[in-house]
């Protein structure tokens, strides 16, 4: 597999959306070399970040009592 | 006809009027299912109706009514499967039928006319590490989602923020798989460009594009 063709299959590769076959090669050709190895940890970092900054929120404890009475209703 | 009766004796073997409606044996059973595969999804279905309307008293209104919306459904939903992705896939109809027009219009961009540059061959030499996003505050990020074409926001938040599998957002989002992978992969560059942006803007890292 060269850069570009792993470039292309970066993200699925990083949502392990790949057959496992796929996967390692990818894995080999990034391991092997320095520019993609830098390209696909600089993607990862982003993507940890993303997830990181917005997990916190959820419904508030009034949404919930909301649903539950008017669950109780039907 | 029922016989006439006399005074003083016991009340009839059923109980005169019981408790509120919802409580026979059933119901009660349905109520306790529904608790547990649905209503346990009631964060996700907030954060993503939160993105989608972009407003939190509209995202309330949209959970709630998806949650009644899916226990007056709740026959038809064959257990064992994912609850979350028929769950969401109710509160997406919901939205597009009743409150996109309300909040946001439709979509006017092309998105297949989008093509955001790669940031990373913008900021190799600088910080090729991509430590300035540890700068970057939750409520920018937050906006930056919002500010996306809608179907780029609701792949990245089924994906990024919800972390389904694209068989699952396609299903929700009733696209090809293959859509969903161009999708968000335009949709992550173009979140990381607006990003990228901000941090320049806000002088957090060097910027080399103009």
């Amino acid at each position: 597999m060269n850069c570009r063709e792993c470039k292309e299959h970066l993200y699925e590769y990083l949502d392990r959306e790949l057959t496992p076959s796929v996967m390692e090669e990818i894995r080999q050709h990034v391991t092997e070399c320095p520019p993609c190895s830098e390209s696909f940890d600089f993607e990862k970092v982003f993507l940890t970040f993303v997830r990181a900054r917005c997990r916190a929120q959820g419904a508030s404890p009034e949404l919930r009592r909301r649903i539950l009475d008017e669950l109780l209703d039907e | 006809m029922t016989p006439p009766i006399p005074p003083g004796s016991p009340p009839p073997a059923t109980p005169p009027s019981p408790p509120p409606p919802a409580s026979s044996p059933a119901d009660a059973d349905k109520r306790a299912s529904f608790e547990r595969e649905a209503l346990i999804h009631l964060d996700s279905l907030y954060r993503v109706a939160l993105r989608l309307t972009g407003n939190p008293a509209e995202a309330d209104d949209l959970v709630q009514e998806t949650m009644l919306k899916a226990y007056r459904a709740w026959h038809q939903f064959e257990r064992g499967t994912n609850a979350k992705g028929w769950l969401l896939t109710i509160l997406r109809h919901a939205f597009i039928n009743e409150y996109r027009r309300r909040t946001r219009h439709p979509e006017t961009v092309d998105i297949d006319a989008i093509e955001p540059f790669s940031v990373f061959e913008e900021i190799q030499d600088d910080d090729p590490q991509g430590t300035f996003f540890d700068r970057i505050v939750d409520d920018e990020v937050l906006r930056a989602i919002d500010a996306l074409p809608e179907q780029f926001r609701e792949t990245v938040v089924l994906s990024d923020v919800e972390g389904m599998s694209y068989e699952e957002i396609a299903r929700v989002l009733e696209v090809p798989v293959g859509t969903v992978k161009s999708r968000l992969f335009r949709a992550r560059r173009l979140l990381q460009q607006q990003l990228y942006e901000y941090a320049v803007g806000m002088g957090y890292i060097k910027g080399n594009a103009t």
